[in-house]
């Protein structure tokens, strides 16, 4: 049969950086083909490339059959060829409507106004594929999973041969990465061949026939999922005898911060292990960091807070599940002393770490070298200062050691942030928040997007950060990652439209926590 | 009672005239900003119009000045595409180097042309066309329907762009590309094409509106005679909210402040006429800072979109 898409020896660079090292791939029809590798492995890459968003250095691009030169998005689309992004490529102050019509040439009429009866079209096709959406609000007003409904619908409007997604599951919960899964296999039913770029293993078998793995741009691997371990994949994914692979994640024996796991003894951690180690729950000194009352916002963020109370101890990690969208962001927002509530009391610690959950946009200047980005962090503190002036070399060797720590894959530390692939960006980011944690540290899903070697570094450093030391934080970790929260949090909350409800400690497993999530869903929602 | 009315009805012409070169230019530009290019050479387009205008007067009559006037406005916008856009310079500067050149270099060719003597030059001009019936309403007719064919361009050119930007295909990937170049390039609309166009729509209005200064205004041409209408022009598209209808009242609102300011001067009132030249920028600074509702520029304003 003929292939739904064929890369031949793609090579694509940015700048000194190779993504792609003359990749061959080959995706047949109606198969869900995952694609896995490291951040930086050049998975998004392929995926633009194939859907003609970037041009190829060397190298060919056939999408059934038909090579696809340098037409461009324009020529991809006409050949079939739809992708869903992982920061999404929706025009905010459009409606969802507006959005989908943008890339639908269905959608107008030969004179190019409206085409009569789109709309309707439109919602028989979201109600077929069961996608719930939202066709009349500006999409920057909707929470990240029903914007990514609106992408998906947008993908899927027009005849698709080949189906692209980035890092779908990464904003989604568990039941809704079965919801997602389920519309990938009736699209792959229907003919189309999907392309399915993820960083959980245990997601990707799950769905995918066949997978195929990249390391540092090149290809490793592909083969039937069915006839290869979760196991196997995590080591060609890491490549072999790769060292600092990192151990178990979690409880109270991570190495101190700075250190990645204890190193060789076994492949990474991977999928949905945690829930069995969840953290005894530690006699905390009392001290409170934080606190809130009542706190309601209605203006300011897109989803409200409707009388949310908590308090953060010193030393503890506050777990905060929930689907994306439900005030996740409005909360982090408030705790991190960057959004006055309407009502309620507020009360902060000085200094306060955030990783926000827009790192690339929130969190970097892309011009500035990663030392610059980290001397933004720390330009405050007397450690880095010399007289009047900033202590550069100490910044610069922060820097290289969040680098090393971190394992961004970048040069040096004299490197632009802005060449950095969005997953190295990530790290930067993140390693840079935990310099500055001060009393408090808010992180929004902070491994989201990050891949296995990263998560597990990470993860370590929430965990040691909450024990170190005198006076530890106080960590709020916001995640729709429940294997995550399970992992590390003390206590557990669950934001649902804009409410907060404390879990009971017996229920700290992924089903009731899983129901929470799901439970105020769908009433009086149109 | 008759004499207000008279002198009502006059202020009122005074103010559409004064107010269609800004509503033509603004028009243009806002299509340029729906398409995220904030064009500040657009000065340089309408003082390469008025001279265009006026050289194409000599030698093709008031019409042909009008089309050549508008040419010369879309070519000097070209120029700054070709940078803006196409090479990706920064937006602001670009367009700043383009109306100080603009400003520069039609002064060398008007005095190349006709000397530097300062005599006069008298040109051609566009008569007004009555539009029947229309013109014979008290007041607002002989105000808004006696007009040159310049006004009428303008008023067209209202539901026109409003159907193209808000009900065509072309419109919403304009927009689209205005808001977020990413998503429009995503989405296979030509970024630096549509860009491209939309700058040079806003040339060619805004050269019209300089030839609608030399040839309908004063049927003459100074050096420096645009005066400051292409950046007023800027701010007219900010008060009138990136939205056709409103740039086109904003326009005709900048055009009262300056027939009021002449009018002052006439009858030597014991104020400083200049305030009311300042007023309508009062007014759009406070539309930017949302004080008569939200409605915000659009988000990929100035930004940039290397090629390939």
């Amino acid at each position: 049969m003929r292939d739904a898409l064929r890369l031949r020896g793609v090579t694509r660079r940015f700048g000194p950086v190779t993504a792609l090292d003359q990749v061959d791939f080959a995706l047949a029809p109606g198969e869900i083909h995952g694609l896995l590798g490291e951040n930086g492995a050049g998975k998004t890459t392929l995926a633009r490339v194939a859907a003609g968003i970037l041009q190829p250095d060397a190298g060919q691009v056939v999408i059934g059959g038909e090579p696809l030169g340098a037409r461009g998005v324009g020529g991809a689309r006409a050949l079939g060829v739809a992708m869903v992004h992982q920061h999404f490529s929706l025009v905010p102050r459009f409606t969802g409507l507006e959005n989908v019509a943008l890339f639908d040439s269905a959608a107008w009429t030969r004179r190019g106004t409206g085409s009569p009866g789109y709309r309707e079209r439109v919602e028989a096709r979201a109600e077929e594929l069961g996608l719930e959406v939202q066709l009349d609000v500006q999409v920057g007003g909707l929470g990240v999973v029903e914007r990514q409904r609106v992408e998906i619908l947008k993908a899927l409007m027009g005849e698709t041969r080949v189906l692209l997604l980035d890092e779908p599951t990464a904003v989604l919960a568990p039941q809704e990465v079965e919801g997602l899964f389920a519309v990938l296999r009736q699209v792959a039913r229907a003919g189309a061949g999907i392309v399915l770029v993820a960083h959980k293993l245990d997601e990707v078998l799950a769905v995918a026939d066949r997978v195929t793995v990249l390391r540092r741009g090149r290809w490793v691997l592909t083969g039937e999922a069915a006839g290869v371990s979760a196991r196997e994949l995590a080591e060609a994914i890491v490549g072999a005898g790769v060292d600092g692979g990192g151990g178990g994640v979690g409880g109270g024996d991570a190495g101190g911060p700075g250190t990645v796991g204890g190193g060789g003894e076994d492949a990474p951690k991977v999928g949905a292990a945690g829930a069995e180690q969840a953290p005894e729950p530690r006699p905390g000194d009392d001290v409170e960091v934080a606190r809130l009352r009542a706190v309601t916002v209605s203006t300011g963020g897109p989803i409200p807070l409707r009388g949310v109370s908590m308090e953060v101890r010193r030393g503890e990690i506050l777990g905060i599940a929930g689907v994306g969208g439900n005030g996740q962001r409005t909360l982090a927002a408030v705790l991190a002393g960057m959004l006055p509530p309407d009502s309620g009391e507020v009360q902060l610690p000085e200094e306060v770490g955030w990783i926000p959950l827009d790192r690339t946009e929130e969190g970097l200047v892309n011009e500035f070298t990663i030392s610059e980005n980290v001397a933004l962090a720390v330009h405050g503190s007397d450690d880095y200062r010399r007289g009047p002036w900033l202590d550069w070399a100490g910044v610069a060797e922060t820097a290289a050691a969040l680098v090393r720590d971190m394992d961004v894959r970048a040069d040096s530390s004299a490197t632009q942030a802005g060449v950095l692939s969005g997953g190295n960006q990530q790290k930067v980011v993140t390693g840079r928040e935990f310099l500055r944690s001060g009393e408090l540290l808010v992180a929004e899903s902070p491994t989201r997007g990050l891949d296995v070697k990263a998560t597990v570094a990470v993860r370590a450093r929430i965990a040691a950060l909450a024990r170190s030391g005198k006076r530890p934080p106080g960590v709020v970790l916001i995640s729709s990652d429940l294997d995550e929260i399970l992992e590390l949090s003390d206590r557990i909350a669950v934001m649902v439209r804009g409410r907060l409800i404390p879990v009971p400690r017996e229920d700290h497993n992924p089903t009731a926590i899983g129901e929470l999530m799901l439970s105020a869903r769908g009433d009086g929602d149109p | 009672m008759a004499e207000f009315g008279a002198l009502s009805s006059s202020f009122l012409v005074a103010a559409v005239g004064l107010g269609v070169p800004l509503a033509l230019a603004a028009l243009g530009e806002t299509v340029s900003e729906r398409a995220g290019v904030i064009n500040i050479g657009l000065e340089g387009s309408v003082i390469w119009g008025a001279l265009g205008g006026a050289l194409g007067a000599l030698a093709l009559g008031p019409y042909g000045g009008l089309a050549a006037g508008a040419l010369a406005g879309g070519l000097a916008a070209l120029v700054f595409a070709a940078f803006a856009v196409w090479l990706n310079t920064d937006q602001i500067i670009t367009g700043t180097a383009v109306t100080i050149g603009s400003l520069g270099f039609t002064g060398a060719v008007f005095q190349s042309r006709f000397g530097a003597t300062g005599l006069a030059l008298e040109l051609p001009t566009v008569p007004a066309w009555e539009v029947p019936v229309l013109a014979r309403i008290p007041v607002v007719g002989p105000a808004f329907f006696d007009q040159a064919v310049t006004a009428y361009l303008a008023y067209l050119l209202v539901p026109v762009l409003g159907w193209f930007l808000f009900r065509t295909r072309r419109g919403l990937s304009l927009r689209a590309v205005g808001e977020s170049p990413e998503a429009a390039n995503a989405a296979g609309v030509p970024v630096v094409r549509t860009r491209m166009l939309a700058v040079v729509f806003a040339g060619l209005t805004a050269g019209l509106a300089g030839a609608h200064l030399s040839l309908v205004h004063t049927g003459t041409f100074a050096e420096n005679m645009s005066a400051g209408k292409g950046f007023i022009a800027i701010a007219v598209v900010v008060l009138g909210r990136w939205n056709p209808k409103g740039v086109v009242a904003a326009a005709l609102f900048f055009g009262g402040a300056e027939a009021l300011q002449f009018a002052l001067q006439a009858v030597d009132a014991d104020l400083p006429y200049p305030l009311f030249l300042a007023l309508p920028y009062v007014l759009s600074l406070a539309a930017l800072a949302g004080w008569f509702g939200r409605s915000r520029a659009p988000e990929g304003l100035a930004s940039a979109w290397p090629r390939g």
